[in-house]
């Protein structure tokens, strides 16, 4: 894919240069596990309290980290410099999703730290079952958010379009994620939550395979 | 069979209800340039879009080597070099940065020293220093070293003087006139048209969305207007 490095590295420096969106994605996911945390009364508490505040602050984490990676690029006009350039479509659609994948993994490393202290865990096998469902919901998030993102930066008034669209498509892989990530800090076997990670993995797939082909009708100007 | 470099066919553009461009018809062959002029709100720059397949015509068609600008393919956008309002620039990048990622997109791997066109558009020595930092002319002068940067076979650009103070502007001309001299074929619009003076380019004025060709002679115009004529 022409161009995927080079956009992806050029968002990594940007990134790396200026931190905004990591750090704002880390402290925002950090506040709602806090807020849920407490709210919930569950420090020390029940693995699902702690896969739910989990995947909350995935979810709002994603959704801002997807609008930053794009909204780079309406400055200055730079959009129209990638559509111009020999760079495909996929390329740019790839180069931001993986840049938003990085981000939120940031986010939710720094989250999984937090839930480790919250709630008495130990960084021991639990986690290490936990991460895999973690990164499977922030694939997929991220591949839907960016191609809805992308959506909602070219439209007037589209702040909101992005939780209204986003939420309800993805709840599927949300349940499943959830359910899966609570199974996974229970201690439970892997076929006990094998079918949820079925569910997530045909969403993550789904989401890659429609942002991948409709990107390019949706970032193209009028 | 040979397709121009820059064609323009009957093309229309719409706002809503409001016309902005109505039958303009261009041809542009390799070398040669042409110069649209006009008021403000005239509808240069959403021509020189159209022209580089950023916004779909209403009516007729914009064609770049024989083909719709709307449908290149990424070997013939290699081939295409912008210079518009807007930079294309990051302003949290350095001015190297930039032509790094412009060269990177553009596939161009050691062809061109980023360091002679830093040089040759005045800017080696804030080469390193970012964007965001940058006098309005500098910026011009570094999106005019972007637009340049692959070398390409047709250059499209939007008032490329804006800006620019004198040295700016004979850099600006002498990019312009090289890129001239390797056939690459070129549209540029001003408000203007004496400010190309120097390039035997076809003169047109854009006036209510409309397309006609310019009287007089380019040369004899901007001599006429230059300060050394008193």
């Amino acid at each position: 894919m022409s161009g995927f490095t080079t956009i992806l590295r050029k968002d990594l420096r940007l990134e790396l240069r200026s931190g905004e969106s990591t750090i704002t994605l880390v402290f925002l996911s950090l506040l709602i596990l806090t807020v849920l945390t407490f709210a919930l009364n569950a420090p020390g508490g029940d693995a699902a309290t702690a896969a739910g505040a989990l995947w909350v602050a995935m979810i709002f984490a994603g959704t801002m980290g997807a609008t930053r990676a794009l909204i780079a690029e309406w400055e200055n006009g730079c959009i129209r410099g990638l559509l111009l350039s020999p760079a495909e479509r996929s390329a740019i659609y790839c180069a931001k999703l993986v840049a938003s994948f990085v981000f939120m993994a940031v986010a939710e490393l720094a989250a999984m730290v937090l839930m480790v202290l919250f709630y008495n865990l130990d960084f021991g096998i639990r986690l290490v079952r936990l991460s895999p469902i973690l990164a499977m919901g922030a694939l997929g998030f991220a591949a839907l958010a960016t191609l809805l993102a992308t959506i909602q930066v070219r439209i007037r008034g589209g702040d909101l379009l992005l939780p209204l669209l986003i939420v309800p498509v993805f709840v599927p892989a949300l349940i499943a994620g959830v359910k899966a990530s609570n199974a996974a800090l229970a201690g439970l076997r892997f076929d006990a939550f094998a079918q949820w990670l079925k569910i997530l993995a045909a969403c993550d797939i789904l989401f890659l395979a429609g942002g991948y082909l409709l990107f390019e009708h949706v970032i193209s100007e009028d | 069979m040979n397709h121009l470099p820059i064609e323009a066919r009957d093309v229309g553009k719409n706002f809503g209800l409001s016309p902005v461009l109505r039958g303009v018809t261009l041809k542009v062959d390799e070398g040669e340039g042409a110069i649209v002029f006009g008021s403000n709100g005239s509808g240069k720059s959403t021509l020189v879009r159209i022209l580089a397949g950023l916004s779909s015509a209403s009516a007729g068609e914009a064609l770049l080597f024989g083909r719709p600008a709307r449908k290149l393919q990424p070997h013939d956008r290699l081939r295409i070099g912008l210079l518009t309002h807007q930079s294309f620039l990051y302003p949290r990048l350095t001015a190297r940065e930039n032509l790094e990622f412009y060269a990177g997109l553009y596939r161009i791997d050691g062809t061109i020293s980023i360091n002679e066109l830093l040089k040759r558009t005045g800017l080696a020595s804030v080469a390193d220093e970012c964007v965001s930092r940058f006098s309005r002319g500098m910026e011009q002068r570094l999106t005019l070293a972007r637009a340049i940067i692959a070398r390409p076979d047709v250059l499209l650009m939007d008032e490329p003087l804006a800006a620019l103070d004198t040295e700016g502007v004979e850099l600006a001309m002498g990019l312009i006139e090289e890129a001239l001299g390797r056939g690459c074929a070129t549209v540029v619009t001003a408000h203007e048209r004496f400010q190309f003076g120097r390039f035997d380019f076809t003169s047109y004025a854009l006036i209510h969305g409309r397309l006609r060709p310019a009287q007089g002679d380019l040369r004899t115009e901007a001599t006429e207007r230059s300060p050394a004529a008193g």
